[in-house]
């Protein structure tokens, strides 16, 4: 890795008499870089941007073969659509929560592990484990452990005198927002901690001399710092909290009552239920326009934080 | 030198490390001692942490009562494919990147990491149709293809390989060495440790993924574990002491994994980061 630091001329011209070969070397080396690129590109076109033309075309058609041209039918279909608001609306708590849950939990988290404590790497490890579960396991164990009547949870309640819980029937939506940050918060957590890392310890100290609380320091260093880390950690929870599926898949069912019917759980129904292709390219574009949104946000302000030590 | 905290601050610090570090690992656990309760104790509605004697039986009955041999030959398959693919194909192309200079260089890198934008769930609906018309449909085919590059691998590979000299290349192609063999001998060796990261980030991701494989088969013989996991808790209603046997079975190599490289995770998930 020590290559990583060294900074050699980038450009380099042959010198000398081989300077000769040059042109025809630059020519065999742009056909060496077609030849390697030529079926990455076939791949990328098959597999991302024809998919995603097909969605666009498939919108504005309708049948079980998405076939026949309906115009813009689906789309209006979509913005009058009851069942897809009520999903918005579930997406749009789900991920909010999901993301602001993850960075409030997840920077606290690093703060205390920023610390020169003794076992942190033990500590990050048993935080970090969740992630690597299958959205399949962490939903089977959540509905056993929170099963009303088989569930251990309700159990230990009852042994410590408290009261007990049907949460997935109360508060469906809370209960997976919580589920779904047991299962992230170690990996937003393992990003600021990288990026509490990156602040150089000096500012700490100016500040610190200046007569500076932590509280204050915390606020008019460590957060403004963070910023660049923190927009990432906000798009990549946005995404994946719109691309949840597996919480209403295998806990909820997207009930009681459509409360946890998160969009590409809709999506998913509307094409492999009510097989309606063309209804769910036209919900599917929908989507790609707001990740779009999101990614471009991402970019502009990103470019605008990027910070200078 | 930053001073440690003080005394209080660290009791505290344990405190609500400890509290949430039990929360994350003691579901995790309880997994593993559901997987070993007789089918009795995981139905009766005074539920126990621990059984009265481990079934470590359930586990051989995991593959009588549904095809979990399939699911777990599917698993490495599919994965060690899209595995073994990324590993190929990520650093080649962004070896081209980092390294060649040809007309269009820019536009084709900008088109390449647009496809970030379009995640899976946005095109599951035209690769499912695709997959269909192919015949693909409930074949490793099916499951694999989709996979076998990704952008965000291609980057992560081109920021690693532009800081090499260009005259470690420039001497080994006066030396007579092909394109491939520079690739094979040069580039690849220094940039092993961003292929660990590359290859334990793509095995885990795709070991654990569930909505592609759910969509893209059709009968119990070709689902993966995580799929298979689902479908045998819905089909033969909670039998929740063979899905945590299962689920046991789909959790242990990840973890293995991470706890051997815990170092290149954590390098991962901040590489991730560079996006």
């Amino acid at each position: 890795m020590r290559q990583l630091t060294t900074g050699p001329p980038r450009r380099r011209r042959l010198r000398g008499p081989l300077a000769v070969f040059a042109p025809s070397l630059n020519r065999r080396y742009v056909l060496t870089a077609y030849a390697f690129l030529i079926p990455a590109f076939a791949f990328f076109g098959l597999m991302f941007y024809l998919p995603i033309a097909n969605i666009i075309t498939n919108s504005f058609n309708t049948g079980p073969q998405a076939n026949q041209f309906a115009g813009l039918e689906n789309y209006t279909r979509a913005f009058e659509d009851a069942s897809v608001q009520n999903s918005f609306t579930v997406t749009f708590i789900f991920g909010a929560a999901t993301t602001i849950g993850a960075i409030v939990i997840g920077l606290a988290l690093a703060l205390l592990l920023n610390q020169p404590l003794r076992g942190r790497v033990v500590f990050r490890a048993a935080l970090l484990v969740p992630y690597l579960t299958s959205v399949a396991i962490v939903g089977l164990l959540w509905r056993n452990i929170l099963d009303p009547q088989l569930g251990i949870l309700n159990r230990l309640l009852m042994d410590l005198g408290l009261p007990t819980q049907s949460w997935l029937n109360t508060h469906p939506l809370a209960t997976i927002i919580a589920v779904t940050l047991w299962m992230t918060v170690g990996y937003t957590m393992v990003l600021f901690l990288a990026g509490l890392q990156g602040i150089p310890e000096q500012y700490h100290e100016a500040a610190t001399v200046d007569g500076a609380s932590p509280w204050q320091r915390f606020w008019r260093i460590t957060l403004p710092l963070l910023a660049p880390t923190t927009l990432f950690v906000s798009v990549m929870a946005v995404i994946s909290g719109l691309q949840a599926f597996g919480q209403a898949y295998i806990i909820t069912g997207g009930g009681p009552a459509n409360a946890t019917d998160l969009y590409i759980f809709h999506v998913f129904n509307v094409a492999f239920t009510s097989r309606d292709f063309g209804y769910a390219s036209a919900l599917s574009f929908l989507l790609f326009i707001v990740i779009v949104i999101f990614t471009v946000i991402q970019l502009r302000v990103g470019r605008r934080n990027e910070v200078q030590y | 030198m930053r001073r440690g905290p003080t005394m209080t601050a660290r009791i505290g610090s344990y405190g609500v490390l400890g509290v949430v570090g039990a929360i994350t690992v003691l579901p995790l656990l309880y997994m593993g001692a559901l997987s070993l309760q007789t089918e009795a104790e995981t139905l009766s509605a005074n539920p126990v942490l621990w059984p009265e004697t481990p079934q470590f039986g359930n586990y051989a009955e995991l593959f009588e009562r549904a095809p979990f041999g399939n699911f777990i030959i599917n698993s490495i398959v599919v994965t060690g494919g899209i595995t073994v693919a990324h590993l190929v194909f990520d650093p080649l192309v962004g070896y081209v990147f980092a390294k060649f200079r040809f007309p269009l260089r820019n536009t084709l890198f900008i088109a390449l990491l647009t496809t970030l934008m379009m995640p899976l769930f946005v095109r599951m609906i035209p690769l499912y149709v695709m997959m269909s018309n192919l015949g693909w449909l409930n074949s490793y085919q099916a499951l694999i293809v989709p996979f076998l590059m990704d952008a965000f691998g291609i980057f992560l590979m081109r920021q690693f390989i532009q800081p090499i000299p260009d005259d470690l290349i420039q001497a080994a192609r006066i030396d007579g060495a092909s394109e491939l063999r520079i690739y094979a001998r040069v580039i690849l060796p220094q940039v092993k440790p961003a292929l660990a990261v590359l290859g334990l980030f793509t095995f885990v991701f795709q070991w654990n993924e569930f909505l592609w494989p759910l969509v893209a088969t059709t009968t119990e013989d070709m689902r993966t574990i995580p799929v298979g996991l689902t479908l045998f808790n819905q089909e033969y209603f909670t039998l929740w002491h063979l899905t945590a046997a299962g689920s046991v079975i789909l959790f242990v190599p990840t973890v293995l994994l991470f706890l051997f490289s815990q170092r290149y995770f954590v390098r991962g998930i901040t590489l991730s980061g560079l996006k």
